[in-house]
């Protein structure tokens, strides 16, 4: 039954926060990570076109099946054609159809979950049977609810973000892939139970700019649908059925955000030129090509770090095919504009790739991965770069891609890889297949062999990459993911950004590129170091970009030159957060770690 | 009656069963001897699976309606055929 504005009192929950923002409206129940059958309560007027809305599925359903019995019938004879009849009887079935029409009367329940549930309810009973045989029946019960509710989903993301218009997703879970089609406007935010800060759900998240909180313990089992929730995605607050007070309180804050935001779109157009007239470039970090409509929401310049191993994760089978990945290497060229695009080559474990005789790792961050695994198991790579080269064949005749080649430690395996690289362009030749050559060929640094041996990579490699979320791992040898050390990770600990003005100055002595592309682009306290440091080319998660062009639209390149000088002659990651807090404190805090902030201040 | 099909009354056999009975006025009602409260509609197939009548099973009919009489018959005689299986 459904409950009238029976008052619950307001019930504060915590998460982490995976993307900023203030978001408060009625919670929308998602109980399935893909998005499917959402169980949505619909005011009373609406009941009766649900109802419809059921029984057209239900003809359609019949028309289905009973073409695919004449088909059968047609192809195997009269016969065989007896499994999908009795499909058909079931949803000519009055009984079930009544049954079904209750459901969605009592409950105000929208048809896909009443069908779910009045079969789950079913196939209960079925499961009890002892009869092997007819308890095996059940698995038609199954089949024809599957093919209503396909029927009512229809395309299942325009529905969500329909069904959701207006309203905050609260789930135990979301796919990375519904995340990323959700519409931010119409979808005010999602709120999960399971996710944290670094999940692709969460990334993906902070890309499109919807406020969520994750990691939230239970909350689908404690907000009910069509209750006023209020998610911030700051502080990782959640509050459902907030007091008045609560509510203004929050209702404030969104204004101010709001107004923000306003500001941000006028200045997305602005250039990001500091005060002395310095311009920086600010780039876009993508894993998804979905997430290509940030980026140009952003007004970015390119995509400064396209992370390809999310194609893998993304196929339905095993590794993309050399047409998947040229269809996402050629939108990613024709979506990125002028500035173009640089594609990591694959950044994957050998463990994700069932490998023939491959032993398993006790620490797979410095076991077989990325290039290393590129060049032993060369023909994916060879398919990759094949794509790439492919894709990288514009019209105008600009080659508008890049290849970017992850986690170089020694100089041959940038060698070995350019090698087959133009083997490849030899190939594509040889077949007369349009591809590109001299596609530019960059190397990530983000170990510290590669920093020592800046000098002698830049004259193999046409740009530099600043990985500085592995680099800030692999220099201070702290594992990010250990709850033990986390606290000890630090971009800002002198070590490495010393690392990081030795690669610069390398970089610029041997006259090539360099780029940032690690989180530390997406802090503006950190970004002004990385300014003053020579660093002008940043590639940041894309909803960090307007308040970093803000920051670098209210700077002097001078200013930043004098800051970074002084910061580097610092011996302790301590000393650093205290000059920065202290000098620029209306940057806010240089890192979020609290455990850090405590620290500095001590 | 006793269900006497090796499969019992399962998908094609209750499919027979519903086209049949969809075919009188009738309101057709199966039971389980063994469980007489508990009556099923014959035109609904979902109800009839329910029933789970494997091979043995002594079922009841109750019958009402303006063609109750050929109705009657007319499964009684389905399920002597054994739906025409075996």
């Amino acid at each position: 039954m459904r409950k009238t504005t029976r008052k619950f009192p307001e019930a504060r929950l915590e998460g982490i926060g995976a993307c900023q923002g203030v978001a408060i409206g009625t919670a929308f129940l998602v109980d399935d990570p893909r998005g499917r059958v959402v169980r949505v309560y619909l005011p009373a007027e609406q009941v009766d076109a649900e109802v419809a809305r059921f029984y057209q599925a239900v003809r359609i359903a019949q028309l289905q099946v009973q073409e695919a019995i004449e088909r059968l019938q047609a192809a195997l004879g009269a016969e065989r054609a007896y499994i999908l009849e009795s499909h058909l009887l079931m949803l000519q079935d009055r009984s079930l159809g009544e049954q079904i029409e209750a459901f969605i009367r009592e409950n105000h329940a929208n048809a896909e979950w009443a069908v779910r549930d009045v079969t789950a309810q079913l196939l209960d009973v079925y499961a009890k049977i002892t009869d092997d045989y007819l308890r095996e029946r059940g698995s038609d019960i199954a089949d024809v609810s599957h093919r209503i509710i396909k029927i009512l989903s229809g395309s299942k993301m325009r529905d969500l973000n329909d069904l959701a218009n207006g309203a905050i997703i609260v789930a135990d879970d979301l796919l990375p892939s519904v995340a990323a089609d959700l519409d931010p406007a119409k979808v005010l935010g999602f709120v999960t139970n399971g996710g944290g800060w670094a999940s692709h759900t969460s990334i993906i998240a902070r890309s499109l700019g919807i406020p969520s909180v994750v990691g939230v313990k239970n909350v689908a089992a404690v907000v009910r649908s069509g209750e006023t929730i209020i998610i911030d995605g700051a502080t990782g607050a959640v509050i459902s059925n907030p007091s008045p007070e609560t509510l203004r309180f929050y209702s404030e804050q969104r204004a101010r955000q709001q107004q923000q935001q306003i500001f941000d779109i006028e200045e997305r157009e602005l250039p990001a030129i500091t005060l002395d007239g310095i311009e920086v470039n600010l780039r876009a970090n993508i894993e998804l090509i979905e997430e290509i409509e940030a980026f140009r929401r952003f007004n970015a310049s390119g995509v400064g770090l396209y992370r390809s191993e999310f194609l893998y994760s993304q196929a339905a089978t095993g590794l993309p095919t050399e047409e998947d990945q040229f269809e996402a290497y050629k939108f990613l060229a024709e979506m990125s504009g002028r500035d173009g695009a640089v594609i990591r080559t694959f950044d994957l474990g050998g463990d994700k790739l069932h490998l023939e005789g491959f032993k398993p790792e006790r620490n797979p961050a410095l076991g077989l991965r990325a290039i290393r695994l590129s060049l032993v198991v060369q023909d994916i790579f060879r398919t990759q770069i094949r794509a790439i080269l492919r894709a990288a064949n514009q019209a105008d005749g600009n080659a508008r891609l890049k290849i970017l080649l992850p986690f170089v430690s020694n100089l041959d395996e940038v060698r070995e890889a350019k090698r087959i690289i133009a083997e490849v362009e030899k190939e594509l030749r040889q077949q007369r297949v349009p591809h590109a050559e001299d596609v530019e060929i960059g190397v990530m640094i983000e170990v510290p062999a590669a920093v020592i041996l800046a000098e002698p990579l830049a004259r193999e490699a046409d740009f530099f990459s600043l990985g500085t979320n592995d680099l800030t791992q692999s220099m201070l040898a702290v594992d990010r993911g250990n709850e033990n050390v986390n606290s000890l990770f630090d971009p800002l600990h002198p070590a490495v950004l010393r690392a990081i003005k030795y690669v610069a100055e390398a970089a610029a002595r041997m006259q090539i590129k360099i780029n940032v592309c690690g989180e530390m682009a997406s802090n503006p306290a950190q970004v002004l170091v990385l300014l003053g440091l020579g660093l002008k080319d940043l590639s940041m998660t894309p909803s960090a970009i307007p308040a970093i062009r803000r920051l670098v639209r209210s700077i002097n390149m001078s200013a930043a030159e004098n800051i970074a000088s002084q910061v580097i002659a610092l011996a302790t990651p301590a000393e650093v957060h205290r000059y920065l807090q202290s000098h620029v404190p209306h940057l806010g805090a240089p890192f979020l770690t609290s455990a850090q902030l405590s620290k500095s201040t001590a | 009656m006793i269900i006497s099909n090796r499969l019992g009354l399962h998908a094609r056999a209750a499919a027979k069963m519903v086209r049949l009975a969809n075919g009188f006025e009738s309101e057709i009602l199966l039971a389980r001897s063994d469980m007489r409260h508990r009556t099923v509609d014959a035109k609904s197939i979902i109800s009839l699976l329910l029933l789970a009548a494997s091979q043995g099973t002594m079922i009841e009919l109750i019958i009402d309606g303006s063609d109750e009489v050929d109705a009657m018959e007319a499964i009684c005689r389905l399920i002597e055929v054994k739906f025409g299986e075996d």
